[in-house]
């Protein structure tokens, strides 16, 4: 379960070698465990240099791509997982966890246990999902809260460091880096008559107080067409943050659901939690809705840790998507003809904090020409990146239903400038949706400050507060073909 | 080397980190390692500058400490820097554990004999059971951290000798149930279980049972902590402990041989059942190591242990964390039907599902469980193990949001599509009537999508890689369905037809697929470029599609579309192409039309290597019988005829292409000295038996003493021809005699290159030696004194005695010493001074000649000169 090593590898396209090292790690007692379990199969750890051409050209993230070559473009050459063999000095080094996330490559390479050929499938490796875990660690901690480069510098200054506390000999002893960082600073003096968890650094000392926020994300893909239906999901991520001193607090948080409300499935939770009803595990969008779906109370009894934390996720399947819309593209020799209708359901909050539907025109030239009429808020063009923007600001009229009409002219394509898509080709079009109300949740759910029990000293000051945005929210053009999934085939 | 300042330090462990093996191989590689040592008790250097010093031997012990011994050295140094340490709080006590057991470690030297061994582990004992080791060792607040720390080390320990702590799992159980203050719980119960799990594996093996080991608190009587004796099997014991992972089978890994006593099964029912009730303590990834652990170390073992783990299930399965509900698989793996019915194998495959495709997990994330669920370890598998397969319970019903679309980033597509591909394959077992949504027509409809993306002009090659990769995954899963066989060849066909640029990703898709689809796929794009005209902007494209498909089949159209061709065919490349899809033709044993072909090729052709390809073709067509003809077109087909294929068909150009190992028709010695320039040049007197071109001498000095030499070039040297000299300047880092390993690279006369191994040339002293710059007249002697006076007192003095042979002094100095005399009294005394590259200096003073030697008095300012000059000394009284 230990790793033989660990890298970050910022991907800079356009430079010659593509990349650099940014932080690398080797763990030489795990690699001496690889040379005698791997046996004739072992590869040695490469340099940092090699290691990242190496990767860079598996990953496809090598500027040259115009020839066919075997190694990468067979078709044989498969990948499914983000595990990836590299070709080096005197064999295959296998299995490299790699995955690229904000233009950082992370990677780590597990011990496996025995030998490597033939190849252990995957599930029996125990240092992958510790890789995994590892690398997700190392991503939350650059990235929580890091507006600039120099914050980015500052963290990878700090990265050494803390792994020496969270990873000293390549087995992962806490994922959350931050959670090392505070263990060095805080010094504890007396020692604890009580058993401390591993995930909490200190105890919390002030004013207590529990913060709850719940965000719903709605996603959509609207075709307006006979043969494919249109599908439509919300998740949620409830967030918590509990101030309360003690070591152990206990906390019970409740989320409870209107009368018609959607039910809540398919929901993960923290560690932290210490039980769950069986109709919480149980409840999964795999099987179909019906009236006997448990709606809740859904109870999370937990002990919580210092910092912020995500005490579930859930999905849901809510009867109606909140915005329904049509886009009607018809190409008129050098012009396209739009068509845009949307309706806001009488059941959804009209109060948004934004609404804006974008308008992209991919593998085409420039926008040259616009003629529109709206009936609703206004629409800004970007000529340059063939975009069309439609504000719809803070409320729907009364109608609820607006519309926008209008004809785009294009100028000659050149192939640099204009956005390229894989998806849009020919008629294929969308719009895309964004929008956010505040104090709203599409399923209904929330969480009442009644129903939150604290086992610990003192009455806390418990906050709530809910949110919808809108996340991949697509309207495909009516009249091409669109891309579909298995779901929305099945009338 | 001197102390380095923080600067000095970062820099030069930039310069290591960008290369290791360079900064080795470089003139400081040597001292890094003592260096580093040395700083780290230096009172200059900041604890943060000496915790990154620490930080690079965690990771380059090899590098830094070569060998055992020197690891051992390193080991017993960094503990006495421990044991320096002032008592305040430090940052350095941590990473000098670490670094201490890393140097044992990994540097081999952990063992009973090894004295930092036997100083190292009962440190950490005591410091993991919180004992109090005095004021030495730091303030009251770094006591914890550093029992967590110390227990981390012996964890690693244990893991690199199984078996080692064997006797500690009695106190490691009391540590952990400890009433009152207590220790920290994580470090300790992953101690505890990884020294259960390598006892229970060893004493298995051994046919031993557990002897009381688990008795909380106690250690068997006089026995010591540490057992060697089962550590020390060499790595025996690291042998894989989990071979297979489905392998949940008793006597499988051995631990059926270990059976119990009612009493001690007891012990070991408790001691799982403590580690269990705080795991909540832990952090998660802490919690499935834990459970890994476990797993193994009760797999195989009768009783009713594994009821054990199932309170902790419904609160694994509830999490989104990876590595937890990596564990629980691994449980089920290793547990089966001992630990989960059929009901909650049914709900962990829901729970896997689920993950799968949740969205609030992380791309990576739903690809591992995509993979788990194809490798899912079911109570009662159906079907060969190894090869990925859904489970028997996973119905296409759970499967629905799992299933493939052109949204999906390539990775999610693929792994996606082969879930749908054998969802296809079971579809068609149960049932053909098709009605509503079939698998399959999702399937082809996806993968038309796939193509016409591909198809696109212009598009990133990625996407054209993708569509074949799909197209290959679907042939080899569903290669018994000819329905969805066929629409794959024509949508491909098709695929071609708008983008023959693709040609080479057809030609390797035709190289790997079965014959299910490889056949009609030939057969229809055969007929789609032959039925093209010959003069096409994509004819490269089509004459390399063509030399992969053509065959005896359809023979009039595809010669026909090569006669058309052959006009078109202006350029050196295309001509070769075309001669390709002949050389395709001859070995597939077409004749009739070929030879004509092949004659009006052989007039036709433009160039003239085309023409002699062609007529050479043409002759094999017409000398050779078919089975001949296939065998002498055969095997040279590896070699892709890029360069002229005439003479590549023939052996001797192989022979000619390769280098050849011959014993040296080359003499090589060193000549007269050239005491002059800034540094010093070797004179290199060369001789040949045979006319020799291009020769390339290549030199190479063993060990670091000396900077890597360049190579020198003769365009050609005859035998008996005078040659001039050549000049091999040297830098030496040390001025000390060397042997130069020589090798030559030259062609014969025949055209042939030859490689060669020369004997060593030695690199003596006296070669180093060169002048001071001479001062100006009458100033020589002053100019001495201050040399002479300048060596001390760095420097050192000695004296020795020359003898002479019967010609005296004055031909001893002329013979080898002129260059240097700097002020002389003749025949009497001589003040010599050499300059030593590269920086030593070597005076010498030579005054009142005896009859039979005279008394040298010699000062240098570098210490390992002296030794050298005694030699060379030595070496002139015994010519003279």
């Amino acid at each position: 379960m230990a790793q033989r090593a660990v890298w970050l590898i910022s991907h800079e396209p356009g430079t010659p070698l593509c990349g650099t090292v940014r932080f690398s790690r080797r763990y030489p007692t795990v690699e001496k465990r690889a040379k005698v379990f791997n046996g004739a199969s072992y590869v040695p750890i490469p340099e940092d240099d090699p290691f990242l051409k190496a990767l860079l050209f598996e990953l496809r993230l090598l500027d040259d791509d115009k020839d066919f070559m075997e190694s990468r473009d067979s078709c044989s050459c498969i990948n499914k997982t983000s595990i990836y063999g590299l070709p080096g000095g005197g064999g295959e080094l296998w299995p490299v966890v790699a995955f690229q996330k904000n233009d950082m490559i992370y990677a780590c390479v597990p011990l496996v246990e025995q030998t490597l050929s033939p190849r252990p499938p995957l599930i029996s490796i125990s240092g992958i999902s510790q890789g995994f875990e590892l690398l997700f660690g190392i991503q939350d901690f650059l990235y929580s809260g890091q507006k600039n480069d120099t914050e980015l510098n500052t963290k990878l200054s700090q990265l050494p460091d803390l792994l020496l506390q969270a990873c000293p000999f390549g087995t992962l002893l806490d994922a959350n880096l931050q959670n090392s960082l505070d263990s060095i600073n805080f010094i504890s003096v007396q020692k604890h008559p009580q058993k401390q968890p591993a995930w909490k650094a200190g105890t919390y000392k002030g004013k207590p107080q529990v913060s709850i926020s719940i965000t719903e994300k709605v996603k959509s893909m609207q075709y307006d067409k006979q043969d494919v239906a249109d599908t439509w999901q919300v998740d949620g991520a409830v967030t918590c943050k509990c101030d309360l001193e003690g070591i152990m607090p206990n906390v019970t948080i409740s989320l409870s659901l209107p009368t018609n409300g959607s039910p809540l499935q398919d929901i993960l939770v923290h560690p932290c939690v210490t039980s769950l009803d069986s109709a919480i595990l149980t409840s999964s969008s795999i099987d179909a809705v019906d009236d006997s779906a448990f709606s809740g109370p859904y109870k999370f009894p937990f002990t919580p840790p210092l910092e912020s934390f995500n005490l579930c996720y859930y999905t849901s399947q809510v009867p109606v998507p909140p915005i329904l819309g049509f886009y009607q593209v018809k190409e008129e020799e050098v012009q396209l003809k739009i068509t845009v209708n949307l309706k806001l359901h009488e059941s959804v909050k009209n109060n948004f904090e934004f609404c804006e539907a974008h308008i992209p025109f991919y593998n085409r030239g420039p926008v040259t020409h616009v003629e529109y009429k709206v009936s609703f808020g206004q629409l800004e063009v970007f000529r340059e990146k063939s975009l069309l923007i439609w504000i719809i600001g803070q409320k729907f009229p009364k109608s609820m239903e607006i519309s926008l009409a209008g004809t785009v002219t294009f100028g000659a394509k050149s192939h640099k400038k204009q956005p390229f898509d894989q998806i849009c080709i020919g008629g294929t079009a969308y719009l895309k949706l964004h929008f956010k109300i505040l104090d709203y949740t599409l399923t209904g759910c929330y969480a009442d400050q009644h129903s939150v029990q604290v086992f610990a000293s003192g009455k806390p000051k418990i906050s709530t507060n809910r949110k919808l945005i809108s996340s991949d929210y697509y309207i495909w053009n009516s009249k091409a073909p669109a891309p579909v999934t298995y779901g929305s085939l099945l009338l | 080397m001197g102390r380095l300042s923080r600067e000095a330090w970062a820099q030069r462990l930039g310069a290591f980190r960008a290369s290791p093996s360079a900064f080795m191989a470089g003139p400081e590689g040597e001292d890094l390692g003592r260096d580093l040592l040395s700083d780290l008790r230096s009172e200059k250097l900041s604890e943060q500058t000496k915790v990154s010093l620490l930080v690079l031997s965690l990771e380059y012990p090899a590098q830094l400490w070569p060998d055992a011994p020197a690891a051992e050295a390193a080991a017993s140094s960094l503990l006495d820097t421990l044991v320096l340490l002032p008592p305040r709080p430090s940052a350095l006590r941590q990473p000098l554990l670490l670094a201490a057991t890393t140097a044992l470690a990994a540097g081999g030297a952990l063992g009973p004999t090894s004295a930092a061994s036997r100083r190292l582990l009962p440190l950490l004992l005591g410091l993991a059971s919180g004992r109090d080791l005095g004021r030495g060792f730091g303030p009251a607040s770094e006591q914890r951290p550093l029992q967590a720390t110390a227990c981390e080390c012996l964890r690693e320990l244990e893991s690199c000798k199984p078996g080692l702590l064997g006797g500690c799992l009695g106190l490691l159980r009391g540590l952990l149930g400890q009433e009152g203050p207590v220790g920290p719980v994580q470090p300790l119960s992953l101690l505890l279980a990884l020294a259960l799990r390598n006892t229970l594996v060893t004493q298995a093996r051994a046919g031993a049972g557990l002897q009381g080991l688990l008795v909380a608190g106690v250690s068997p009587a006089g026995a010591s902590p540490w057992n060697w004796t089962l550590a020390e099997d060499g790595d025996a014991h690291l042998q894989p402990q989990a071979p297979s992972w489905l392998a949940a089978e008793e006597g499988e890994c051995g631990l059926a041989a270990l059976e119990p006593s009612p009493e001690e099964a007891r012990e070991l029912r408790a001691a799982v059942a403590q580690l269990l009730d705080t795991s909540y303590l832990l952090t998660p990834v802490a919690q499935a190591q834990l459970l890994w652990l476990l797993g193994w170390a009760l797999r195989g073992l009768r009783g009713q242990l594994p009821v054990l783990f199932k309170t902790q299930l419904v609160r694994l399965l509830g999490t989104a964390q990876l590595t937890l509900l990596h564990a629980v698989l691994a449980l089920k793996a290793a547990f089966g039907e001992a630990l989960f019915t059929a009901q909650d194998e049914d709900l962990l495959l829901r729970r896997l599902t689920l993950a799968a495709q949740h969205p609030a997990l992380p791309p990576p994330t739903h690809l591992f469980y995509l993979h788990c669920l194809l490798s899912f370890p079911e109570n009662c598998p159906l079907g060969a193990t190894g090869e990925e397969a859904a489970p028997l319970l996973l119905r296409p019903q759970l499967c629905r949001g799992l299933l493939p679309s052109l949204l999906h980033d390539p990775m999610a597509l693929l792994a996606r599509l082969h879930l749908l591909c054998l969802l296809c394959a079971e579809d068609e077992e149960k049932d053909e009537k098709g009605q509503g949504q079939s698998p399959q027509r999702y399937l082809g409809e996806l993968l038309a999508g796939l193509r016409q993306r591909a198809a696109l002009d212009g598009g990133p090659r990625a996407l054209a890689t993708l569509c074949f990769q799909a197209s290959y995954l679907v042939a080899h899963c569903l290669a018994g369905q000819p329905t969805v066989m066929t629409s794959l060849t024509h949508g491909l066909v098709r695929l071609y037809r708008d983008r023959p640029v693709l040609a080479p990703h057809f030609v390797d898709l035709l190289d790997r697929v079965g014959p299910e689809l490889g056949e009609p796929l030939r057969v229809a794009l055969r007929q789609e470029v032959v039925s093209r005209p010959g003069k096409d902007e994509a004819l490269r494209w089509h004459l390399q599609m063509l030399a992969k498909v053509a065959d005896r089949g359809a023979q009039s159209g595809t010669l026909r579309f090569l006669q058309a061709a052959a006009a078109h065919c202006t350029d050196w490349g295309l001509q070769q192409a075309l001669l390709q899809v002949c050389r395709a033709l001859l070995r597939a044993g077409v004749r009739g039309g070929l030879a004509d072909l092949l004659q009006a090729l052989a007039r036709q052709l433009e160039d003239p290597d085309g023409r002699d390809h062609a007529r050479l073709y043409y002759i094999l067509l017409a000398h050779l019988a078919a089975p001949k003809l296939g065998v002498a077109l055969g095997p040279s087909l590896v070699a892709p005829a890029l360069a002229s294929s005439l003479v590549a068909e023939n052996q001797g150009f192989a022979a000619a292409l390769m280098v050849q190992e011959a014993p040296a028709p080359i003499r090589l010695s060193v000549g007269p000295r050239r005491a002059e320039g800034p540094g010093p040049v070797l004179q290199l007197q060369v001789e040949v038996l045979e006319p020799v071109y291009s020769l390339e001498l290549r030199f190479r000095v063993e060990g670091q003493l000396y900077a890597p030499l360049g190579a020198v070039h003769v365009p050609c040297l005859c035998p008996g021809r005078p040659a001039h000299p050549l000049l091999l300047p040297l830098q030496p880092r040390r001025p000390a005699p060397t042997q130069l390993d020589v090798r030559a690279l030259y062609t014969t006369p025949a055209g042939l290159t030859c490689h060669a191994h020369l004997p060593p040339l030695p690199v003596n002293f006296a070669d180093l030696f060169l002048p001071f710059p001479q001062p100006p007249e009458g100033a020589g002697l002053s100019f001495f004194e201050e040399l002479w006076d300048s060596c001390l007192p760095e420097g050192t003095e000695s004296r020795l005695w020359c003898p002479l042979g019967p010609q005296g002094l004055e031909a001893l100095v002329s013979r080898h010493l002129e260059p240097f005399v700097v002020a002389a009294q003749p025949p009497t005394s001589y003040h010599i001074a050499i300059r030593l590259p590269p920086d030593s200096r070597l005076l010498l003073r030579l005054e009142a000649a005896q009859g039979d030697g005279v008394p040298v008095a010699l000062r240098t300012d570098d210490w390992a000169v002296l030794p050298l000059a005694g030699d060379y000394f030595r070496g002139l009284s015994a010519a003279a």
